[in-house]
């Protein structure tokens, strides 16, 4: 070593790096983690994985013409090896979940945030990891026209449409009218702005959730599509 | 339906050589915003530290590789949170994704404003199974190890090429954990070959994991129950 050493003190210094890697990035625990997944293509849920009962036909867009997504809960695979995904779907009765082919979707998306529509106080809350970020006064369904409890997601987000019932923006839930069976694309319950704010807070509406304009603005700028919501 | 090509994430560095080549800022001034991020990290400062920082061909490069990087980090990411994989894997997968999720930040540090946004991924399952986990895997470091040595005798300024050495040997540790999980040799060949990015492009294109967001948002009229 010490014979080589006067060959290379002629070397120049080595290059400073460009850039600095931090230690390992451990995955931190995700108590407040929710996914959710598109349909891709059409598919059939069933009422276990690979087999069971049908449960519903799956499409692959919404009525509002945007993507079909389902909130995954859980996955397991068949007595044939084949993955499958269970979900909540967006059919009546509510809360119904049903088990998906893995091949029927898409990449998994996350999302950290919960919506929480207190029928009792008319309140929506939104959470993002566990922390409240959002609060407002709103209007649900009357006595007749209930808002159905239960957990949902949001489905879809529309923007830009002509509307002042439903105020500027309007979220698309997978939760469903029990009574308004009829009511045109199924009875979709959707959280949104209204043209009457003097009736909120208040039970008002045919099963929909309806806030303020600049409140539901405000949630749109909050929460993304995929988010889980309790109607309690 | 959400494929998107590889080639259409501006890993060419278009944006940054089109905003030079308006004039919209000068070169040395790109240079600098480049560099702002790397600079802050390493305690550079001054004339010496911007002169050797990476140009509009290196934040190209660096932007392809922050590509493959995202690309691994969310593989692993996702396998880590499937729970999917046992044993040996599962502790690979743990460590692994925590370096590929270091390279990341590393990357977006050094680029700054001038770094890729995250695509949307679709591991169609193979996070979800060991053996489609595994045989992914071998793939992935692979590739990476040879994009590495495919861009190393282009990157234009000497730190550049060390930081992208520095990931180079580590990709290549990886390459062998998973060889070997997986049942392959881990170094049957006396040389490695680079791969241009084009044929890297090319592999990543036609697994079809790097996909468009879903499109979630409307503007038609709402018809819920009001």
């Amino acid at each position: 070593m010490s014979e080589s050493a006067p060959r290379l003190a002629g070397l120049a210094a080595s290059p400073d790096s460009a850039l600095e890697v931090p230690g390992p990035v451990r995955l931190a625990r995700e108590p407040h983690l929710s996914m959710w997944s598109v349909v891709e293509r059409p598919a059939t849920a069933r009422s276990s994985p690979g087999g069971g009962r049908r449960i519903a036909r799956l499409r692959t867009r919404t009525p509002e013409g945007t993507d079909n997504i389902v909130l995954v809960r859980r996955r397991a695979r068949d007595a044939s090896g084949g993955v499958w995904v269970e979900a909540v779907l967006p059919v009546l009765p509510n809360g119904t979940t049903g088990w998906i082919p893995r091949d029927a979707l898409g990449g998994y998306r996350r999302v950290r945030t919960h919506l929480i529509v207190n029928l009792r106080l008319l309140t929506a809350t939104l959470e993002r990891g566990g922390r409240r970020v959002f609060r407002a006064p709103v209007g649900v369904g009357m006595q007749q026209w209930p808002t159905p409890r239960g957990r949902f997601y949001i489905r879809s987000k529309l923007v830009r449409y002509r509307s002042t019932f439903y105020g500027p923006l309007a979220f698309g839930t997978s939760a469903r009218s029990a009574v308004l069976t009829d009511w045109p694309d199924g009875g979709f319950v959707g959280v949104h702005g209204t043209g009457r704010p003097d009736l909120i807070p208040g039970r008002i509406s045919h099963g929909c959730i309806r806030m303020r304009n600049t409140d539901i603005v405000r949630l749109g700028r909050l929460m993304p599509v995929g988010t889980p919501v309790t109607i309690l | 339906m959400h494929e998107v090509s590889f080639e259409r994430l501006d890993v060419d560095g278009a944006i940054a050589e089109s905003a030079e080549r308006a004039g919209v800022i000068s070169r040395g001034a790109f240079l600098a915003g480049a560099l702002g991020g790397s600079v802050a990290v390493l305690g550079l400062a001054g004339e010496r530290a911007v002169a050797q920082g990476p140009g509009p061909n290196d934040v190209a490069i660096l932007n392809y590789a922050l590509i493959l990087e995202y690309l691994q980090a969310a593989f692993y990411t996702e396998a880590q949170r499937m729970k999917a994989l046992r044993g040996r894997a599962a502790d690979a997968a743990n460590v692994v994704g925590a370096v590929e999720r270091a390279h990341v930040a590393a990357f977006r540090d050094l680029l700054g404003s001038k770094a890729i946004s995250r695509p949307s991924f679709d591991f169609q399952g193979t996070t979800e199974d060991q053996n489609a986990f595994l045989k992914t895997a071998v793939a992935f470091e692979d590739l990476a190890v040879a994009a590495y040595k495919g861009q190393a005798t282009r990157i234009k300024a000497s730190s550049a090429l060390a930081a992208a050495l520095a990931i180079h040997s580590v990709e290549a540790r990886h390459a062998a954990w998973m060889r070997y999980l997986f049942g392959v040799e881990p170094a049957s060949h006396a040389f490695d070959q680079p791969r241009s990015k084009q044929q890297i492009t090319r592999v990543v294109n036609s697994t079809n994991f790097i996909t468009s967001s879903p499109s979630t948002e409307g503007s038609r009229t709402p018809r819920y129950t009001g």
